[in-house]
This record gives C-alpha cells, sequence and structure tokens, in this order.
C-alpha cells in the first residue's frame, strides 16, 4: 500500500508536468463550465418559458366564460412538458420529445414541437451538456493521461529496475491508477459541488422526486465510468509492447464504445422492430373506435346495448324518462371506450419502443458507456421512461377532466337541451390544475437494474483481472 | 512519374499488402459502407411505403366522392354520401388532401432531417395550422443517437481510416529506425512523404468513391439527368472532403513528432471537429436565439363561434372576412344559405390570417439561427460536409421550410376551390373533380450556388493546411 502511494505521488508529479494533460484538462474544465452555465441558461429561459405558458392556459381555462361543459371539453387546456432541473446537467431526450400537448374530449392529441426541429441537421452532432463532456471527452482525457502509463516505462527500461527492488507488479498498477483518479478527481470536485449548488439553488417547481438521492446515485456511477476506463486504459498500457499500440487499441475502443455501438444498435432496434406510420396508427384507433376492438361491435351496437341496460335497470321505457341526462351517460360511455381502444394501441407503440430500447440496454453489458449514458439520463430525468410517464400522467388528467364534464352534463342537464345548459366559473375552477412529479428513484432504477449491474460487474471484474494479470505478468521491456 | 516515385509506390503497396490489420480496417469499413447504404435504403422503403399508403387513402377517398355521383339516392347513407361529394358545405371541411414532400433518390445516402420531420400532411379546408403540426411517429432514443446512413460513414468514419493509416508516416520510420536509411538517400524526405500521403489518398478515397458508388447504384438510376448532377456532385464532395482530412494529416505530420502525439493531436482534432464544435455551437445557439413554441400550441386548438345563433357575431365574422376575401363581396347570399357552414369557413380562414403573424416570427427565428450557425461552417468543413450531402439528397432544413410553404400555398389552393363554390352557392359537379387542386412544391433553385459555396469552403482550408505542412516540412528537412 505504501509503495502504491508513493508511485501515486510520482505518477501525479509527471503527469502534472505534461503540457499535454494539462491542457486537456484545462480544455475539459472549460468545455464543463461553458456546459453548466448554457444548461442553466436554457433551463431557465424554458422553465420560464413553460411556466407562463402553462399559466396563460390556466388562465384562459378559468377565464372561458359560461357554457355547456361539453363545448368546455372541447376547448380544452394545453400542458407543457416542464424541465426537470437535472435536465441542465443532461439533456438526455429532451431535444427529441415532444414539447406540449392538446386536451380535448374524445381525441387523444400527439405531443408537438420537438426542440430538434428547429435546427439544422447540424443537431445531429449532439449538444454540449455536462454529462456528454464527462461521458465522451472524459474518457478520452483518460486515455491521453494513462495510456503510457506502463509501456513508457518499458519502452526506457525503469520497469525492470523498479521490479529489481522487489516492488510487485500489482502495487505499481494501483499506484498509478490512484494517481490518475486523484488527478481526475481534482477537476470533478469543483464541478460536482457546483453542480450540486445550482441544482439545490434552482429546483423552484419541485419535478424531480427524490433529488438527493439523484444526485448522489449520479456522482457514484460517474466515478464507476471514470474508474473503469482508468483501470482499463492501465491494463491495455500493461499488456501493450510500445505506447503507440497502446494508444491506438484504447482508441479503437473508445470510438466503438461512444461513437459506433451505440448508433448501430439503435439503428439496428429500429430495423427489427420497426413503428408505424402516424397515418396508419391513427386510423387503427379509429377504426377500432367505429367497429368495436372485436371487429365485431360497432359504435351504434354498444350504443344501443348501453341504452337497453340503462332501461332495464331503471325500469322505464324511454331515455328521457332516464333521472339523469343520458346524453352526458353516452358521452363518458364512448369516452371510456375511446380510451380503452386508445391503451390497447399506444401500449402496443410502447412495446415496440421497448423492444427497440432493450437491446440497447443488453449491449450495455459490454459497453459502459450506453449504460452510463442510460442511467444518467434515467437519474435526470430526460430519458424515454420519464416522458412516456409524463405522457400518461397527461393523458389521465384529461380523462378525469373530461369525465367531469361528462358527469356534471349527465346530473344538471335535461336531455335533449343542449343550448340552453351551461356552466361557469365554479366548475372550471373545480378542475384541478395539473402538476407533474417525476416517478420515485426506486422505479426509475428498476428500469435500469442492467445497466447498473454492468458497471458494477465491469468495475469488480477489471479489479480482479487486473490483480490476476499483474501478479501473472512478468515485468519485461516489451 | 519518375522512376523514384514509382519506387516509393511499389514499396509502400508491398508494405501495405503485408499490413493484416490495415487490410481488416479496410475491410471492416467497406462492411459499415454496406450496413449504412443497407439501413438507409431500409429507412427510404419505410418512409416510402407510407407515402403508397397515404396516397392510396387519398385515393380511396376521392374515388368514393365520385362514384356516388353515379349512386341511386334511395337510402339515407347513399344520400349522405352525395352531399359529402358535392355539396361545399359538407365537403370544404371532410375532403382531405395528402401533400407529400418527395423522397429525392439519393435520401438514403443522407438522411438529413427526414426522420424528424413530418413528411407528408393531410389537409382539408379547416385552419391550416390546426394541421400542420403533428409528428410522424419516431422512437426518440432513436433520434438522439442519429441515423447510420453513407453520409455519417463518410464524416465521421472515413477521417478515422485516415488518421490510423498516416499518424506514422513520419514517425513510424523514425522509431523504427528506418528514417536515417531514407535521410541519405537523394530524394528529399518531403518528397516521400508526399507520395506516401497520395498513394493513401488515393487508396482510402477510391474506397470512399466505391462505397458511394454503390449507394449511388442501389438508389437509383444514376444517369437521368438530374440524378447524374447530384451523384457528380456527391462524388466530388467525398474527394474534397477526404481532401480534407489528408491535408490536415500532412500538417501535423510536417511537425516531426512521435507517432503517438501524431495520433493524439489527429484524434483531438477530430473530436474537435465532430463533436466539440458542432456540440458548443447548439448550445449556444439555443440559447442566443431562444425559440418558444408555445405559441404556436394554441394555433392547434379547435374553437369555434361563441353562439352560433348570435346574429351579430355572425355578421362581424363575415365583414372582417370580407375585408381579407373582397372577391366574395358581391355574393348576396352570405347569410342565408348554408350559413352555419359559411360562417365557420370564414372564422377559420380569419384565425388562419390572425396566427400568420406568430408562425411567421417563428420561421424567422429559424432563419436566424441558420444564418447565424453558417457563419461558422467555414472553421469546420465536417458540418459543412454533412450539409451539403443533405442538401444534396434535400433532407435538409430548408427543404423543409420549403415544404411548409408550398403547404401553406397549397391550402390556400384548396380552400379557394371550396370557398367559391361555397359562398357562390354552387354545387361540387362530377367535372370539378378533375380540377382539383395538386400538390406542388418549387425547387430551391439555390441548391447548386449553396453547394458549390460549401465546396469553396473546404478546399480552401484544404489548401490552407496543405501549404502549410509543405513549407513546414520544407524548412526543417533542407
Amino acid at each position: 500500500m505504501k509503495t502504491s502511494i508513493r508511485i501515486a505521488k510520482k505518477e501525479i508529479k509527471i503527469a502534472l508536468r505534461e503540457k499535454l494533460v494539462l491542457t486537456l484538462s484545462c480544455i475539459i474544465l472549460v468545455l464543463l463550465g461553458i456546459s453548466l452555465y448554457t444548461g442553466v441558461i436554457a433551463y431557465q429561459q424554458q422553465q420560464k418559458t413553460i411556466t407562463n405558458a402553462q399559466e396563460e392556459k390556466r388562465e384562459e381555462w378559468l377565464g372561458q366564460g359560461d357554457k355547456h361543459p361539453h363545448i368546455a371539453a372541447h376547448f380544452g387546456t394545453f400542458i407543457f412538458k416542464p424541465k426537470t432541473v437535472l435536465s441542465l446537467f443532461d439533456f438526455g431526450l429532451d431535444t427529441y420529445t415532444g414539447t406540449s400537448v392538446y386536451l380535448e374530449a374524445h381525441y387523444q392529441h400527439q405531443f408537438m414541437f420537438r426542440p430538434a426541429q428547429d435546427h439544422s441537421s447540424m443537431i445531429r452532432f449532439g449538444e454540449l451538456s455536462s454529462a456528454l463532456v464527462l461521458q465522451i471527452l472524459m474518457p478520452l482525457l483518460i486515455i491521453f493521461l494513462a495510456y503510457a502509463s506502463f509501456t513508457k516505462e518499458k519502452e526506457r527500461g525503469t520497469l525492470r529496475l523498479l521490479s529489481s527492488q522487489g516492488v510487485t507488479l500489482t502495487s505499481i498498477a494501483w499506484g498509478k491508477i490512484l494517481a490518475y483518479f486523484i488527478i481526475l478527481l481534482v477537476i470533478l470536485v469543483p464541478f460536482a459541488l457546483g453542480l450540486l449548488l445550482l441544482s439545490y439553488w434552482l429546483k423552484t417547481p419541485d419535478t424531480v422526486a427524490d433529488l438527493g438521492i439523484r444526485i448522489v446515485l449520479l456522482g457514484s456511477t460517474y466515478m464507476a465510468y471514470i474508474f473503469i476506463f482508468v483501470v482499463l486504459s492501465v491494463l491495455v498500457s500493461l499488456k501493450s509492447s510500445i505506447s503507440r499500440n497502446a494508444l491506438l487499441t484504447l482508441l479503437t475502443c473508445w470510438i466503438l464504445f461512444t461513437i459506433i455501438i451505440p448508433k448501430t444498435i439503435a439503428n439496428l432496434g429500429e430495423s427489427l422492430y420497426p413503428l408505424p406510420s402516424m397515418k396508419i396508427y391513427k386510423e387503427a384507433i379509429l377504426k377500432d373506435k367505429a367497429d368495436g376492438l372485436d371487429g365485431k361491435t360497432p359504435r351504434a351496437e354498444r350504443m344501443t346495448k348501453l341504452e337497453k341496460e340503462l332501461l332495464t335497470k331503471h325500469k322505464v321505457d324511454s331515455v328521457q324518462q332516464l333521472p339523469f341526462n343520458y346524453e352526458g351517460v353516452r358521452m363518458q360511455a364512448g369516452e371510456e371506450y375511446g380510451d380503452k381502444v386508445y391503451d390497447v394501441h399506444w401500449g402496443r407503440l410502447l412495446n415496440i419502443f421497448n423492444k427497440q430500447n432493450k437491446l440497447g440496454s443488453y449491449v450495455s453489458v459490454v459497453n459502459p458507456y450506453i449504460a452510463l449514458r442510460n442511467i444518467s439520463m434515467g437519474l435526470s430525468a430526460t430519458d424515454l421512461n420519464a416522458s412516456i410517464d409524463f405522457q400518461k400522467k397527461v393523458e389521465n388528467y384529461r380523462r378525469i377532466f373530461i369525465k367531469k364534464m361528462n358527469d356534471d352534463m349527465a346530473e344538471n342537464s335535461e336531455y335533449g337541451k343542449f343550448y340552453e345548459y351551461s356552466v361557469g366559473l365554479d366548475m372550471w375552477k373545480s378542475v384541478e390544475d395539473f402538476t407533474y412529479k417525476t416517478p420515485s428513484i426506486y422505479t426509475t432504477l428498476k428500469k435500469y437494474a442492467l445497466e447498473l449491474a454492468s458497471l458494477f460487474c465491469w468495475t469488480i471484474a477489471l479489479i480482479l483481472f487486473l490483480n490476476y494479470i499483474t501478479r501473472k505478468t512478468k515485468p519485461t521491456n516489451g | 512519374m519518375d522512376k523514384v516515385t514509382k519506387t516509393i509506390i511499389r514499396y509502400e503497396w508491398t508494405s501495405f499488402v503485408r499490413n493484416k490489420f490495415q487490410l481488416l480496417l479496410l475491410v471492416i469499413i467497406f462492411l459499415f459502407g454496406m450496413y449504412a447504404v443497407y439501413y438507409g435504403t431500409s429507412v427510404v422503403n419505410a418512409q416510402l411505403k407510407t407515402i403508397t399508403d397515404v396516397q392510396k387513402i387519398e385515393e380511396d377517398e376521392f374515388h368514393q366522392y365520385q362514384v356516388s355521383f353515379d349512386e341511386e339516392l334511395n337510402s339515407a347513407d347513399a344520400k349522405r354520401r352525395k352531399d359529402i361529394a358535392s355539396d361545399p358545405s359538407y365537403a370544404w371541411f371532410r375532403h382531405g388532401y395528402h401533400a407529400v414532400l418527395p423522397l429525392h433518390t439519393y435520401a438514403a445516402l443522407a438522411i438529413g432531417q427526414r426522420d424528424l420531420h413530418p413528411y407528408y400532411h393531410r389537409l382539408t379546408g379547416m385552419s391550416l395550422y390546426y394541421q400542420l403540426f403533428e409528428n410522424e411517429i419516431a422512437n426518440p432514443v432513436k433520434l438522439y443517437v442519429g441515423n447510420f446512413d453513407l453520409s455519417f460513414v463518410i464524416i465521421y468514419l472515413f477521417p478515422l481510416l485516415i488518421i490510423a493509416f498516416t499518424f506514422g508516416l513520419y514517425s513510424i520510420e523514425k522509431e523504427s529506425g528506418v528514417l536515417a536509411l531514407l535521410r541519405i538517400q537523394s530524394i528529399s524526405i518531403r518528397k516521400i512523404m508526399v507520395t506516401r500521403l497520395l498513394f493513401y489518398f488515393m487508396l482510402i478515397t477510391g474506397l470512399a468513391l466505391l462505397i458511394s458508388l454503390i449507394g449511388l447504384f442501389v438508389s437509383g438510376n444514376m444517369f437521368t439527368n438530374e440524378n447524374l448532377l447530384a451523384a457528380l456532385v456527391w462524388l466530388t464532395g467525398v474527394i474534397l472532403y477526404s481532401a480534407f482530412w489528408f491535408s490536415l494529416m500532412f500538417l501535423i505530420i510536417s511537425f516531426f513528432k512521435s507517432s503517438a502525439f501524431n495520433a493524439i493531436c489527429a484524434a483531438g482534432c477530430w473530436l474537435v471537429f465532430l463533436l466539440v464544435v458542432p456540440a458548443v455551437l447548439n448550445v449556444w445557439m439555443t440559447t442566443k436565439f431562444p425559440i418558444d413554441t408555445t405559441h404556436l400550441a394554441e394555433l392547434t386548438r379547435r374553437t369555434g363561434l361563441e353562439n352560433e345563433n348570435d346574429k351579430k357575431e355572425r355578421a362581424e365574422i363575415l365583414s372582417e372576412f370580407l375585408k381579407y376575401n373582397p372577391q366574395y363581396k358581391a355574393s348576396d347570399s352570405l347569410l342565408h344559405n348554408n350559413g352555419n357552414a359559411k360562417v365557420y369557413a370564414a372564422f377559420t380562414a380569419l384565425k388562419d390570417s390572425h396566427s400568420k403573424k406568430d408562425v411567421d416570427a417563428y420561421s424567422l427565428q429559424i432563419e436566424k439561427r441558420n444564418q447565424w450557425v453558417n457563419q461558422f461552417l467555414w472553421i469546420n468543413p465536417a458540418v459543412n460536409m454533412q450539409d451539403t450531402f443533405s442538401l444534396i439528397s434535400k433532407t435538409d432544413l430548408n427543404t423543409f421550410l420549403n415544404y411548409q410553404s408550398a403547404l401553406t400555398a397549397f391550402h390556400k389552393k384548396i380552400t379557394s376551390f371550396y370557398y367559391d363554390r361555397l359562398f357562390w352557392d354552387k354545387p361540387i359537379t362530377q367535372e370539378d373533380y378533375s380540377l382539383r387542386p395538386i400538390f406542388k412544391m418549387k425547387e430551391n433553385d439555390e441548391r447548386w450556388n449553396m453547394v458549390l459555396y460549401s465546396f469553396l469552403k473546404i478546399t480552401l482550408i484544404s489548401l490552407l493546411f496543405g501549404i502549410t505542412g509543405f513549407m513546414k516540412m520544407k524548412k526543417i528537412t533542407n
């Protein structure tokens, strides 16, 4: 252990002398700074726009004047996707998921306006977020820092000298790893503290559940990721004969992990599990609403059945004699059947998304980058699961609000008198404003069990492997 | 070609053929290229299928209308069908026209923004903006990682290949001790370097051209007028982009540093061009020109008259409508026949006129972003090239903006077709069906100029790097 610390001290000294390492560290620090700064600005801008718009829509809803509840259900309202405070760290999929949706009776509208649509094709090169810097650029700094850790000693013959003094390869390796880890921590700690302060200072609308745990978990998974790359680099350097080869091997791994594999897997998922087009998807929903989910119970038949049931139940012979407005009940029944149809089709769609993305999860077992990318988005609540959860809650809100309108129509208005009936502010107020909270940390983590296991196994496996290899290998000069 | 050059090339060829690793790299890149062509084609085929489906739906719809003219009107259903087909007060909001953004033959090679923007729309005479903003179904994860198309292989992967083949051209000779032998030859080191670089330029560019040619052939007939020009421009682009990376490598080599330094430097450049610069520009742009789509959401709300029976409100709407559309002033039956349909049509037309300002402001902001970011393309040949490729295959942002304006024009045609009949109380006849509006899109006249300008930028930067490298090498070797 002592030798390891002594070696670490020496490594840090040497690294500080290397201009390249210093420059790169500075660049990474600057980029982290920029990303945090722009992240905060973008977060505040968007949060403000969304809050204002949401308030405006609420006022519109409340100030719509007296009208029939069903007209109000068509007037509807809009919901805008709030930013989570951690999105200033990891934008995740926020650029590619829709931001606003129109809620009205009978139809489930889709989310509109993906921010990426306001960009030229340059957006596909990515956006600078702190997560991007840490996930993609940081490993590169590690590679540059550590690729020559053993090969240089071999090339200069110092490795043999060290072993002749009784220092084991294992303690040399750990000394080096310790040194690099400390250097990286020096870069990361100020950044992490800044991020921590910012996210507590900015979290005005409290959308993220379990913020504290999320931040701690983000910190530890990123640590694990960095650790994995440090050990991997040292290992490759140990097994390579010359620095050039170590560098090339590591760079190849980096390109494969961060660029080629993620893209190939996502594209492959799309080819294997094709999505329907919006047109076909919507036509299918319309068709099932008209003909019934089984294709054999058309709307008219469903309505006749409902009418008959109600008439027998209340022992009357016409809908006019029912103790409530049949129109309202019929409307709600139609709404509920529509919801059922929508759930079936939407469920199918989500199932395809899930299958497509599952491939990525499987590959994360061999690719720590994908593992970390998914976990990081998940913890920042900017992943697909968060987006789907939001959509579900919005749809649920729509259902509650439409039911309220229909129930009021059934209870308080008279059959056949549509324009004669109207409600006002009290009714509009009784529909609560929509507020959103992300799923709990437990729900989030459950979705990323495979990714978490991957990072954990990589860490353990690399430690064991390094110890094994350093004991087996004889110090040579390459 | 003199004898020495021939000798150098012969030796280079021999050493290239012997190096199994390099051969393997070429094969892998070739396979990636083939996968990219396959993937691009599959995406395009899926879109083609959707387009066919959509066109079929429109054909069926209009076929049904036309058939209804010859049907016997002996049932309520038949009468209803005839009404929808011939009565403008039903037809104006029921007849759905499909506008489709056509796929360029080479869209498969550079998918660009094609997966992000909707590329077909069903338009009726109702409010345009109500129908404009719905998105195509897409997996956000897939949108985020982007497409593995040929443009990706050429822009991201080929530079890596170039780096792998050339970073050690000088330094490896030095490190393996061959340099001393070369120095005592009568021929200058510079000449050897230039010849070797040219050899690899031919080899790698040849591979890129081969893959491109395969892609071009698979995608469609290269020898039609429009395609031939596009194909030649594509191939020129490939050569220029490859030349850019070779000139950059030449510059890096001319510093005569170690091969590890060259590799790090080249990887750094790759990272800067393909990741850091665009990523920084993207977030900078987002914060500098924030885009607020929440106002646009309002346009998708389905609104109606406050009270359909209020005579005053109806008169106000019609008189304002006539201000925008004086051609209908002479019609004396505005308030009488089909009053509801006319007022409703006037109402939606007015709504569009009022919303136009918001939509225009939005498009203007996107254009501003584009202009601002274009001035930085000088320093980034990678983004420049990506833009050019999507420009060639008409998958760039400009094409989609054009499509949007074409949609607006098309919608105008649709509304005037129906309004002319609605407001003048003329039924739609069977002959009218041959006059119905057809979607047309104007060509982007600037397209080839823009491509030429991009090529000029890339050429200038390549020359700058190449000449600097040449001068530097001369100074040292003399």
